[in-house]
């Protein structure tokens, strides 16, 4: 990089050397691009002149900047025209649910989807939800004979689903959900309100009354008026709501805090005669109500529970499938290899997914319309789950690589996890002279030991610096040898 | 569907075994009895007491405290006023709820000023109070200031206070008011109820079935097996309701499974066997309670194999290091080596960390 700045510093000082004519006629060409129309007549100019307008050049965007903001103020004197809504009186429109969230639209139309690859990839989407769930009919079936009992029942009462992430639990439930709606509208069921808060979306979980009432109302309010307006609905017999609720609760165990009061509640409302709210909460944990909820929250959540197990590798590659249907793009052999390497690591259907997606990207950097086969997804499988610690590993310096030899060693004279600088670098030294590499300083090492543990191949004590830092082994000895030896 | 009525037999069933409030309370009579004698003689000695009930949780405390809260005798001389202490936003502010719902009228707005309003409240002359505090041990504070403070309005001269308060805790006074004991006058009379047991679950179920009229829906063998199990485990009438309720739409989504098929064959058979109510045998029953108390999950043959196996190697490798190793304290580097180790034995590919 020196010498290309060495060069372009010759290249200006050749410039500068140059005779004046030259000079005349550079300034000429700049101040006719500024100015064309005023001095388009005036070809050849003095240096002198020639520097008189370049002086007035400079000083006409001042003006021009000037001039600008006139216009500026100009254009923005909205006070006398009209009446513009200050930010004050913004913010309690959208308190009020008045105005609604917009985001900016494109500004071109969006590019249909040509080559039968690009289709399957944005049918193979995570957000793209099929109307019918394939392999969770069972489930849809369980969700939606409760539902539909408890509003021709017109009582309240909870639910509680469970499972690994990724085996569609709020998806059955939306979709159970969406054909409640349609039922509803057709005048085969009761009319319902649905309510939906996510406890990740919180960001406390006293939240969750204000966005029940946002929901149920369209306004903002502060929490404490949010749980009264909510009990005063629930409780009193005078202020009794007129449709029946079903509030789904995504994520239970973050609405969980020590004192229980928010989930408490939620569960209670459900009890009270002439209510009719229909609780369903999803979480991961199977027995979240025994381990971490209190006896009483317990006890009001019942013992209609519903667990969703992980994917087989046979459902799976029905899921895939199902959403590839009328596409020929992906040779089934592929689809099937996607879903055995996933049902036996976790049974989470968004991996699959993505792992076909990346396949068929892959695939169509070779062109638009082949086919993706097993090599394509060996590929995308081997970036998304195969190691990438002996990658890091192989692509480490010599020094760092050495470093990393010297821990282990120390590791196996010591037999104790935890080594200390001092000693790595002792057995540094004595790796670098038998490799006949050159010896390094201490504060060479150190920095490539801060280096491996930024990038968290070691474990580096942040506390005590220097000749007595604490070195732990974040990867195991095995992969070192394995990346090393190969080379 | 609408067209049977045999349906809403079934719809009445599940109907009448709703876990929300009752209105009568077929194994409480004698707590009833005992909660409305102690509040009417105080209401006629015009004298102040303090009441703690406690009991686990779907024992039907709070249920009993609104069946006396209804009840008319009472309303008509008692101002009444029901707290649940998980729906107040902090401890300290249980006093302006109070003083709100007894319309008293406060100097300011902070705790010390409602506290002197409701405490002169309670010293001009005034009706009776009773004060129902719900879940009272979402009110522990600092010191218990909260706590005392309620406890000792009995206590004021000229105040007629009746002071009720419903928790789980058998000796939730005793554990975290210990300085009450000390004054006789402030002493709260207990009361326990205890977790109901297999007859007074029966008589429950089988009075709120005839209540609906559809008490043919159990049969007897059932109903006993039911509430046995129920009182064994934790004597929760609202867990014995709930496994009820499920039994119940067990039957039904059968029963009306094989009325789809029958359409298909003939109606007016279909018709003729509907008349029949099929009832609640022990078989469902059994059915029912072995997938809530069974062990966590009852695996079918076919969902047997849906547990990942990477998952399962791992599990069986902690296994081993439980057993075999001297050191419990397992890190997740410690088990990824023995994992990577029965992987490469058993020729499968071994999982990132």
């Amino acid at each position: 990089s020196l010498t290309c700045r060495r060069k372009c510093y010759y290249y200006e000082s050749c410039s500068e050397s140059e005779d004046s004519d030259a000079q005349e006629i550079f300034i000429n060409v700049k101040r006719k691009v500024k100015t064309p129309v005023k001095y388009n007549d005036e070809t050849y100019i003095s240096p002198f002149k020639s520097l008189r307008i370049t002086d007035e050049a400079h000083v006409t965007p001042v003006k021009n900047k000037a001039l600008a903001k006139d216009i500026f103020c100009e254009a923005k004197t909205p006070k006398n025209s009209a009446k513009k809504a200050t930010p004050r009186s913004t913010i309690k429109l959208i308190r009020e649910g008045v105005i609604t969230p917009k985001v900016q639209s494109r500004s071109r139309t969006l590019e249909l989807e040509s080559t039968p690859l690009k289709r399957a990839r944005s049918q193979l989407h995570v957000s793209y939800v099929p109307t019918n769930l394939p392999c969770r009919e069972k489930e849809y079936k369980d969700i939606f004979n409760f539902l539909e009992g408890k509003l021709l029942d017109k009582c309240g009462g909870c639910m509680y689903i469970s499972g690994v992430p990724g085996t569609g639990k709020t998806a059955t439930v939306t979709s159970v959900i969406n054909q409640l709606v349609t039922l509803a509208k057709a005048g085969d069921l009761p009319e319902f309100q649905y309510v939906n808060i996510n406890g990740m979306k919180l960001t406390e979980p006293r939240q969750a009354y204000v966005e029940i009432v946002k929901q149920l109302v369209g306004k903002t309010v502060t929490w404490e008026q949010a749980q009264t307006t909510l009990e005063e609905k629930f409780t009193k017999k005078s202020k009794q709501m007129k449709l029946p609720i079903i509030l789904l609760v995504d994520e239970l165990d973050i609405v969980c805090t020590k004192r229980q009061d928010v989930v408490y509640n939620i569960l209670d409302w459900p009890t009270k005669p002439n209510t009719q709210l229909i609780v369903i909460t999803i979480a991961n944990t199977m027995d979240l109500p025994e381990r971490l909820l209190m006896n009483r929250v317990t006890s009001r959540l019942g013992l209609t529970r519903l667990t969703f197990q992980a994917y087989t590798h046979k459902q799976l590659q029905e899921i895939v499938a199902k959403r590839l249907a009328g596409t020929n793009s992906f040779n089934p052999d592929a689809v099937q290899l996607v879903a055995r390497k996933v049902a036996s690591v976790s049974g989470d259907a968004r991996r699959a997914l993505d792992i076909c997606r990346r396949a068929a990207e892959i695939a169509e950097t070779e062109g638009g319309d082949t086919q993706v086969t097993m090599s394509h997804v060996n590929e995308a499988l081997r970036a998304m789950i195969t190691q990438p610690k002996v990658r890091a590993i192989k692509h480490c310096s010599r020094l760092e690589q050495y470093v990393l030899q010297a821990v282990i060693s120390e590791v196996e004279r010591t037999g104790i996890e935890e080594t200390i600088f001092s000693d790595v670098y002792r057995m540094l030294v004595s790796i670098c002279a038998i490799n006949g590499f050159n010896l390094v300083s201490c504060t060479v090492a150190l920095r490539a030991v801060s280096r491996l543990g930024a990038c968290r191949l070691l474990l580096v004590d942040q506390k005590c610096h220097d000749l007595d830092e604490r070195i732990i082994l974040n990867v195991s000895p095995d992969d070192v040898y394995y990346a090393l030896k190969e080379e | 569907r609408k067209l049977f009525g045999e349906n809403d037999l079934y719809q009445n069933a599940r109907r009448a075994l709703h876990s929300t409030c009752p209105t009568t309370m077929p194994g409480r009579q004698k707590e009833l009895d005992e909660l409305k004698g102690f509040i009417l003689g105080h209401v006629d000695k015009g004298t102040s007491g303090t009441l703690y009930i406690s009991g686990p949780p779907g024992t039907g405390k709070t249920a009993s405290l609104n069946l006396i809260l209804e009840d008319s005798k009472i309303s008509a001389e008692i101002s009444q006023v029901y707290v649940n202490c998980t729906s107040i936003k902090s401890s300290g502010s249980i006093f302006s709820r109070i003083a709100k719902d007894l319309g008293v009228k406060s100097g300011g707005n902070s705790e010390k000023e409602y506290i002197s309003a409701v405490e002169k409240h309670l010293q001009r002359p005034h009706k009776t109070i009773l004060l129902v505090l719900d879940e009272i041990d979402q009110l522990e504070s600092k010191r218990q200031s909260v706590l005392y403070t309620i406890f000792e309005w009995p206590a004021i001269p000229n105040s007629r206070v009746i002071l009720v308060g419903i928790a789980n805790a058998l000796d939730l006074t005793d554990r975290i008011l210990p300085r009450l004991q000390a004054r006789c006058e402030l002493k709260p009379q207990l009361m326990h109820f205890a977790p109901y047991t297999k007859q007074q679950l029966v008589e429950i179920f089988t009075s709120r079935l005839r209540d609906a009229g559809v008490l043919d829906i159990f049969s007897p063998v059932a109903l006993q097996m039911l509430a046995g199990k129920v009182a064994a485990v934790s004597g929760d009438v609202r867990r014995a309701l709930d496994i009820g309720r499920r039994v119940v739409e067990l039957v039904d989504k059968r029963r009306t499974g094989d009325g789809v098929l029958k359409a298909v064959e003939n109606l007016a058979e279909e018709l003729e066997s509907e008349k029949k109510i099929e009832s609640v045998d022990l078989k469902e029953v059994v059915s029912v309670l072995n997938s809530v108390y069974g062990t966590t999950q009852s695996f079918d043959d076919e969902v047997d194999d849906a547990f990942p196996l990477q998952q399962k190697i791992v599990v069986c490798s902690l296994l081993l290091i439980l057993n075999k190793a001297k050191n419990k304290d397992v890190t997740v580097g410690r088990l990824h080596d023995v994992y990577r180790r029965v992987c490469s034995k058993r020729n499968i590919q071994v999982g990132d960390h």
